[in-house]
C-alpha cells in the first residue's frame, strides 16, 4: 500500500498529512510535487489544505489545471480513494471531481476553531469506520468554505447519499449557530457517486492526535483508518 | 429638480509600480500555462458597484469620490481608482 | 535631511556623518556610494543610537548557541535541535499601509528564521492601537489583523500568541511587532557570513523593483502629514512566493552547497553583502546588471537600495550551482547569479562593467556611534502629584466595565483570524493558557512561547515597566511548565535625539537588565524601533 500527498505551490498542510500517515499509522506515504506526479504509483491520493498558488482568483482555481489533476481523474475513475482537504477540496470542487462550489465565509473572515461533525454516511472510503449520526470533533481553518449547490442539484445529492459531513453543535442537532461559514444545509463534506472521492472542510490531519485536541480525543483518525481499510479490502 | 438613481462604478487597482502578486500568479500560472501568449499581463483590481440618489452626472460622481476618500475605500498610498458613471433611472 | 550642493542624493545623514565618510574613503563618494552610507549608517539599519545602550544586556548562558548581532538568536532545547527566535517591528508601514505594512512584517522576520536554516513554526504579534472608538484604530486594527492572517495562514505559519493593547497614545503611530520561532537541527545551522571567497552570490525570489528605496529612512523619521504621498515606501507582500522561498531554501541548504543566507529587508543588497562580508572578514563582487529585475531601466543606485520583498541571497559553492539551479527550478523561483565572494575586504559593485561603489564593508556595516543625551522627563513629575481616585461605589459595575474594557476583553475576534493549528504542533492554543505550546515534531519536546509589554507601567517607570515585561513573560511560559531560557526584545520608543526620549529607552534596557540578570535568563537578539 502507498499513498501519496500532492504538495501544489502554497500547499502547507502537506507535511502534517504526512505526519499523520507516516508517524501515527505507520503507512507508506510519499510527499510528492505536482509536476511528478504520477498515479500507477499509488492506491489513494490525498490533496491536502494550504493556499495554492496562494487562493489567487479562487481558491483551488489555478491548481486545478495542473497535470496532476489529470492522474487525479484517472484515479478518480477507476475507484481508487482521494480525499480533498479544505483547499484540497477546493481543487477537486474546480477540476470538476466533486460537485457544488465553496464561496467565502458569511462573516468575510478567516475563521480558525474546532467544530463538531456528524457523519451522514458511513459508505464512502473515508468514512467506512465512523457509523451513521457519530459526532468528531475536528479543527476548521478557512475563509472560503461556504459550501453552495442548487436546490435539485442538493436533492440528487442526498438520493445518492453524497453528503458526508455536517457541521452541528454538541448535541448532533443542526443548528444556524453551529454552521461556521454559512454553507447550505450546513454541509462540511461531500462525495462523488461512487464514494470514493470525498472532500471536507475540516482537517482530520490536525484532530488525529489526542494531545492536539481540547477535547482530548482523536476522531480526524478514523477518516485515514477508513481509508487503510478500504484499501485493505 | 427630481433625483436619479445613477449607476457609479468604482474600479480599484494597485497602483503601476506597485506590485500585483495576484495579477502576476493568475498570468504565469494559469493564462501563459494555458498557452495564450497573446496575453501580455494581468492586473487584478476590486470593482464596486454603486447606485446612488443624485440631481446630474456630477453630483453622482462627486458623492462616490468623497464617499471612497472619506471612508478609505481605497488606500491612495497604494491604490488608484477610476469613477464612471454608466447611466440612471428616474 | 542635509541637502548639499556637492551631495548628488538626497541623504539623511549629518554633517559629521558626511564628513566621516569622507574621510574613511579618503575621496569623495559616487551618488551609489552617498545612498548606500545613507541606508547603512541610518538608525533602522545601524542602530547607532542604541548599540551603547543594548551592550547592558546578558546575552550568554550554557543555553545560548548564538546571540546578538546575526539575524536570530538561537538557543539549544535539548536532544541536538535549537530554536531560533527573534522579534520585529514594522510599526511606520503598517501606520500608513496597514494589511501590507503588517503583511510584509511578517514576511521580514520570517525570512530572518529562514536564513539561519531553521524551519519557521510559529508566530507572535504584540500590536498596539489608539483608543478603539477612532476611525482610524478601527481602520489599522481591522487591517493589520487581516494582513498578518492572510500573509500568515498562507505561508502555513501559525500565529498563536500576541497582544492587542488600545490607547491614544498609539493613535498615529501604531505598534505592529512580530516575532517568529523556527526550529533547527543544531549541528545544521547557518550564520550570515561570507567565509568563503570563491562562493557564488545567488539572489533568489522576487524581482527587483523600485520598492521601498529609502524605506529604511523612512522608517528613521516621524510620521507627518506628507507620510501618506511617500509614494515608494510600502511594498506589497507576495506570501505565495514566500511560501516557495521557504521550501526551496531548506531543500537547498540541505544540499550542503551553502555556505551563507542572508534575506534581504531594509537595505536592501546593500545591507545583506556589507553585513555577511564585514562579519566573514571577506569581500564581494557584484554586478548589478546580473540582477533579475521587474522594472526597466533600473540604475545602480536603485539596484543597490531597492527593498523589494520576498528575496534572499546565498553563498554557493560553485560545484553545487547546478544543483542550486534545479532546486529553485523545481519551485519556480526566479534567481540570478549577481556576484561571487572574494578575498578582497572590499564591496566592489560594478554596473556594465564600470565600478560603481568599492567600499569596505566594515565602513558600512559599522556605522559611527551617536551618542545621545538622556534627560529625565518633565511628566514624571507631575505625574507624582496625581491625587488617588475615589473608590467606586458599587464595585460589581466597575468589574463589569473593566472586564468590557478592550485592554481586557477577550481577544477571541483577532486570533479566530489565524490559523494556529497549521503544523500540528500547537497543544495549547490562544485562549487557553498563559502561553502558547509547541511541540518540536522531532523530538519529545516542547517549547512555550509568550510576548509581553506592559507600556503604561514603561510610560510612568520605563525600569520597572521594562523588568516587569520580562518578569511577567518568564512567569507565564513557567505557569504552562516550561523552564524560560531565553529572549528577545523589541524596543518601540520616540524620537531618540530628544533627551527625554532616550532617557526612557536607556532606562527601559537598564531594567531589563536588570531582570536579565536576576531571573539568569539571556537576551539572544532583538529590535529597536525609534521615531515612534
Amino acid at each position: 500500500m502507498r499513498i501519496a500527498v500532492i504538495q501544489f505551490p502554497g500547499s502547507n498542510c502537506d507535511y502534517d498529512v504526512v505526519y499523520v500517515l507516516k508517524n501515527v499509522l505507520g503507512v507508506p506515504t510519499d510527499l510528492v510535487w505536482h509536476k511528478f506526479f504520477k498515479n500507477n504509483f499509488y492506491d489513494a491520493v490525498i490533496l491536502p489544505g494550504g493556499f495554492s498558488y496562494g487562493d489567487y482568483l479562487r481558491s483551488g482555481a489555478i491548481a486545478s489545471h495542473s497535470p496532476a489533476m489529470d492522474e487525479v481523474r484517472k484515479m478518480a475513475e477507476d475507484g481508487r480513494p482521494i480525499l480533498g482537504i479544505c483547499n484540497g477540496f477546493q481543487i477537486l470542487i474546480e477540476a470538476g471531481l466533486l460537485p457544488g462550489a465553496l464561496l467565502p465565509n458569511d462573516c468575510l473572515r478567516f475563521v480558525c476553531k474546532w467544530v463538531t461533525l456528524k457523519c451522514e454516511t458511513n459508505k464512502t472510503a473515508f468514512t467506512s469506520l465512523i457509523p451513521e449520526g457519530k459526532l468528531l470533533h475536528i479543527p476548521i481553518a478557512h475563509k472560503e468554505g461556504r459550501y453552495f449547490n442548487t436546490k435539485e442539484e442538493l436533492k440528487r445529492m442526498k438520493k445518492g447519499q453524497q453528503i458526508v459531513f455536517r457541521y452541528v453543535d454538541e448535541n448532533g442537532k443542526i443548528t444556524f449557530k453551529a454552521n461556521p461559514n454559512g454553507s447550505v444545509e450546513n454541509i462540511a463534506s461531500v462525495c462523488n457517486p461512487k464514494g470514493n472521492v470525498v472532500g471536507l472542510m475540516p482537517h482530520p490531519e490536525r484532530a488525529s492526535e489526542k494531545i492536539l485536541s481540547p477535547y482530548k480525543d482523536n476522531d480526524g483518525l478514523l477518516l485515514f483508518e477508513s481509508m487503510i481499510r478500504f484499501l485493505k479490502c | 429638480m427630481k433625483t436619479k438613481t445613477y449607476t457609479v462604478e468604482v474600479i480599484i487597482e494597485n497602483k503601476p509600480a506597485a506590485r500585483d502578486p495576484e495579477g502576476e500568479t493568475i498570468y504565469k500560472d494559469l493564462i501563459l500555462k494555458g498557452g495564450y501568449e497573446s496575453v501580455k499581463s494581468v492586473r487584478t483590481g476590486k470593482y464596486l458597484k454603486v447606485l446612488v440618489d443624485a440631481n446630474d452626472k456630477k453630483q453622482a460622481e462627486k458623492i462616490v469620490f468623497d464617499m471612497c476618500n472619506a471612508l478609505r475605500i481605497y488606500n491612495p498610498v497604494v491604490h488608484t481608482h477610476k469613477i464612471r458613471v454608466r447611466g440612471f433611472k428616474e | 535631511m542635509v541637502k548639499s550642493k556637492t551631495i548628488p542624493v538626497k541623504v539623511n545623514l549629518s554633517n559629521r556623518e558626511i564628513k566621516t565618510i569622507r574621510r574613511l574613503l579618503g575621496r569623495e563618494p559616487t551618488p551609489a556610494e552617498w545612498g548606500m552610507f545613507d541606508i547603512m549608517w541610518s538608525e533602522h539599519c545601524s542602530y547607532k543610537s542604541s548599540r551603547p545602550v543594548l551592550k547592558k544586556l546578558p546575552t550568554t548562558s550554557p543555553r545560548v548557541v548564538v546571540g546578538p548581532g546575526y539575524d536570530s538568536g538561537i538557543v539549544d532545547v535539548g536532544d541536538g535541535y535549537v530554536v531560533a527566535f527573534k522579534v520585529e517591528s514594522h510599526n511606520h508601514p503598517s501606520a500608513i499601509e496597514p494589511y501590507n505594512g503588517a503583511a510584509t512584517g511578517i514576511g521580514g522576520i520570517v525570512r530572518d528564521i529562514l536564513a539561519t536554516g531553521a524551519r519557521p513554526i510559529l508566530l507572535i504579534d504584540p500590536l498596539r492601537f489608539g483608543k478603539l472608538n477612532t476611525g482610524r484604530t478601527k481602520w489599522l486594527f481591522r487591517y493589520v489583523v487581516k494582513g498578518i492572517g492572510d500573509y500568515g495562514n498562507c505561508i502555513g505559519i501559525p500565529t498563536v500568541a500576541g497582544e492587542v493593547e488600545f490607547d491614544e497614545s498609539f493613535e498615529t503611530n501604531c505598534l505592529v511587532n512580530v516575532a517568529c520561532y523556527g526550529v533547527a537541527k543544531k549541528d545544521k545551522i547557518f550564520l550570515a557570513k561570507f567565509e568563503h571567497p570563491g562562493d557564488l552570490l545567488v539572489l533568489i525570489g522576487g524581482a527587483t523593483g523600485r520598492d521601498g528605496i529609502h524605506g529604511v529612512t523612512f522608517a528613521s523619521k516621524t510620521i507627518g502629514e506628507k507620510s501618506e504621498e511617500d509614494r515608494p515606501s510600502v511594498q506589497i507582500g507576495d506570501p505565495l512566493t514566500k511560501k516557495l522561498l521557504i521550501e526551496a531554501v531548506l531543500e537547498i541548504l540541505g544540499t550542503g552547497y551553502v555556505h551563507g543566507v542572508k534575506d534581504l529587508g531594509g537595505g536592501g543588497l546593500t545591507c545583506a553583502t556589507s553585513e555577511m562580508a564585514a562579519k566573514g572578514g571577506t569581500g564581494v563582487e557584484i554586478e548589478l546588471e546580473k540582477i533579475h529585475v521587474r522594472e526597466e531601466g533600473m540604475n545602480p543606485y536603485e539596484l543597490l537600495l531597492s527593498e523589494s520583498q520576498e528575496r534572499m541571497l546565498l553563498a554557493v559553492d560553485p560545484k553545487g550551482v547546478d544543483e542550486v539551479k534545479r532546486i529553485l527550478e523545481k519551485y519556480e523561483i526566479s534567481y540570478s547569479i549577481v556576484g561571487k565572494v572574494t578575498d578582497t575586504g572590499l564591496l566592489v559593485a560594478k554596473f556594465r562593467g564600470e565600478v560603481v561603489a568599492s567600499i569596505p564593508p566594515k565602513y558600512l556595516a559599522e556605522a559611527p556611534i551617536v551618542r545621545r543625551k538622556a534627560k529625565k522627563p518633565s511628566y514624571l513629575k507631575r505625574l507624582l502629584n496625581v491625587k488617588k481616585p475615589k473608590e467606586p461605589e458599587d464595585l460589581s459595575e466597575t468589574l463589569y466595565r473593566l472586564l468590557e474594557a478592550p485592554n481586557i476583553a477577550c481577544k477571541e475576534w483577532v486570533y479566530q483570524q489565524y490559523d494556529h493549528e497549521v503544523g500540528v504542533r500547537t497543544i495549547l492554543k490562544p485562549g487557553n493558557s498563559d502561553a502558547a505550546v509547541l511541540r518540536i515534531l522531532e523530538t519529545d519536546r516542547a517549547i512555550a512561547a509568550k510576548a509581553d509589554c506592559n507600556s503604561r507601567h514603561s510610560y510612568l517607570d520605563p525600569f520597572n515597566g521594562s523588568a516587569g515585561a520580562l518578569a511577567e513573560a518568564a512567569r507565564n511560559v513557567v505557569c504552562v511548565g516550561a523552564e524560560p531560557l531565553a529572549y528577545t526584545d523589541c524596543c518601540n520608543f520616540g524620537n531618540p535625539e530628544n533627551p527625554e526620549v532616550f532617557w526612557q529607552f536607556k532606562r527601559g534596557v537598564e531594567g531589563l537588565a536588570y531582570m536579565s540578570k536576576a531571573l539568569g535568563i539571556p537576551c539572544v537578539g532583538g529590535n529597536v524601533s525609534f521615531y515612534n
